[in-house]
């Protein structure tokens, strides 16, 4: 790279505003000290064994990770279908189709969280649960079907008629021919519906109940009550747990194809 | 359209329509006990009201700012990451891509460390003698700005990176061996030949940072009231459906306002 002063300097701001919090994270969860503070007073690991000890953090753990994995395989046995109707059947008004199923993606998932409490949760008195996983697959439909479309776009038609030429039945075409070609695109559909569920605040917020919490939601709660760094190793663990997730993400098939699919 | 195609269809158009489209809809018109008109007519009241106007007018203005540096940040980024090859161009883009997947509660965290009035940069402040008493960093514009950056950056950076990585490196090389300097080559060439891709990166983040809860509600607190935190407050403590209502109206209106600018500058970019 030659030499480009301005932007290498632009650059290293960039990286330090999306970096550096992250390690004070990190840091601070380490303390030994009772509070939040800035050098941390200390090296421990008495925090992190406050935050696996401390029931709403796991009990919400437990509930964000059901829902998350709930949702995701919801929107993938719903999204899949849609993905390959609009692809390959002869509709009518395919654009308007496919532009129904990514409709989520561009109403604020705030204002479709309220939507869901005040109709779903207070108008017909639906439970909590049901109405997160409601919301959560019409988030992540979106997901599966343009990733997944974005495989299937690739996968040639020709190749599945010719195995039905051949004597297979449509859904053994379907099974043996076309899944295979789709499984890049159904991978990288379930993780990053799995995170973006996992991770949701919006969409949750007011759909919290005491029985049913998610942890984004519970971690925002404990801020308020209490300055500790419980939070701050909490914080770490999910650190962790994505770094895991990235690295099996890269090595499978690869960052730039997951965000390529959802990012045109 | 044939039978098989509508079965395939109609399952997850259930779902989209129960778990979206009917309650967004009707969250408009039907607030639980209030009139069918009572939506708009806060609508119309808020969009007078000079406590709401200064809400709106405090999202658009940091969701601006915000947008002028994830760009002006994000672009050089883009541009760098897209030129450069090797271990270290990959490493760059990995930790730029990263943060997307992380949690945002995780991520606008740190700055609590950061900016708190025990915070690592009010201690820096006093260490240096710059101050003996460090300013309010936490729950100001600057914090919620910070954040903000912060969240929407990676987006900013591979919105412009797929626009900048098709701009053929030659072509600056060309602009340059006729003559032009290197910092005019790169206002005249790559940055035009790269404008969707800005364009879009943009309009994400502005329709992000407008809408965002999670970085007001943590850095901005009651003193920084944004469109989301006031949603949340009428939805969950005074309990105003019509308000509530409204304020997701208003933030509705402001995201598809900038995605249909962006569509019609995207239109006349393409026949331009």
């Amino acid at each position: 790279m030659r030499a480009r002063p301005v932007a290498a300097s632009l650059a290293v701001l960039g990286y330090i505003i999306m970096i550096v919090p992250i390690l004070f994270v990190v840091v601070t969860a380490f303390s030994a000290g009772r509070t939040l503070r800035f050098p941390p007073q200390g090296f421990s690991l008495t925090w992190f064994e406050a935050a696996v000890t401390y029931d709403p953090f796991m009990e919400s753990l437990v509930s964000s990770l059901y829902l998350a994995a709930g949702a995701t395989v919801l929107a993938l046995l719903l999204g899949v279908p849609a993905t390959i109707a609009i692809h390959r059947g002869k509709i009518p008004g395919k654009g308007l189709i496919e532009g129904l199923f990514l409709s989520p993606l561009i109403v604020p998932e705030l204002v479709v969280g309220l939507a869901l409490y005040q109709q779903l949760m207070i108008g017909l008195g639906l439970d909590n649960l049901s109405t997160l996983l409601l919301g959560h697959t019409a988030l992540l439909l979106p997901y599966a079907v343009r990733v997944t479309g974005a495989s299937l776009a690739l996968a040639d038609p020709a190749v599945e008629e010719a195995a039905r030429g051949l004597g297979a039945g449509p859904v053994r075409a379907f099974l043996t021919v076309t899944l295979p070609l789709l499984r890049p695109g159904l991978f990288s559909a379930a993780l990053l519906g799995f995170v973006t569920s996992f991770n949701n605040v919006p969409l949750s917020l007011l759909l919290q109940d005491r029985e049913f919490r998610t942890l984004p939601v519970t971690m925002l709660d404990y801020v308020q009550q209490s300055y500790n760094p419980r939070i701050a190793a909490m914080a770490t663990l999910i650190l962790a747990a994505t770094v895991v997730v990235a690295v099996i993400a890269e090595r499978t098939v690869g960052f730039a194809r997951i965000f390529g699919g959802i990012n045109q | 359209m044939s039978r098989k195609t509508a079965l395939l269809l109609l399952p997850g158009f259930a779902f989209l329509a129960a778990g979206f489209l009917v309650p967004a809809v009707a969250m408009l018109i039907a607030p639980p006990g209030e009139e069918p008109t009572a939506v708009l007519s806060r609508f119309g009241e808020m969009i007078t009201d000079p406590y709401e106007l200064r809400i709106i007018g405090r999202t658009v203005t940091l969701g601006l700012i915000v947008t002028a540096l994830c760009v002006g940040l994000g672009f050089p980024i883009a541009y760098l990451l897209a030129r450069s090859q090797g271990r270290w161009g990959g490493i760059l883009l990995a930790l730029a891509i990263f943060p997307l997947l992380l949690s945002n509660v995780v991520r606008t965290f740190g700055w609590l460390v950061l900016l708190g009035a025990n915070g690592a940069i009010g201690k820096l402040l006093t260490a240096t003698g710059l101050t003996d008493d460090p300013p309010q960093m936490l729950y100001t514009p600057l914090a919620v700005v910070l954040g903000l950056t912060q969240l929407f950056l990676p987006l900013a950076i591979i919105s412009c990176y797929s626009a900048v990585a098709q701009v053929d490196p030659g072509l600056d090389d060309a602009a340059r061996g006729l003559g032009a300097g290197r910092t005019r080559a790169f206002w005249s060439v790559v940055v035009p030949l790269s404008g969707p891709g800005i364009v879009v990166a943009a309009t994400l983040v502005f329709a992000g940072s407008v809408t965002a809860y999670t970085t007001p509600y943590l850095l901005g607190g009651s003193s920084q009231r944004m469109l989301a935190t006031q949603l949340f407050s009428y939805a969950s403590v005074s309990v105003d459906w019509a308000a509530a209502s409204a304020t997701a109206l208003i933030m509705t209106i402001l995201v598809f306002g900038v995605s249909g600018l962006s569509a019609l500058a995207g239109r006349r970019g393409a026949t331009a």
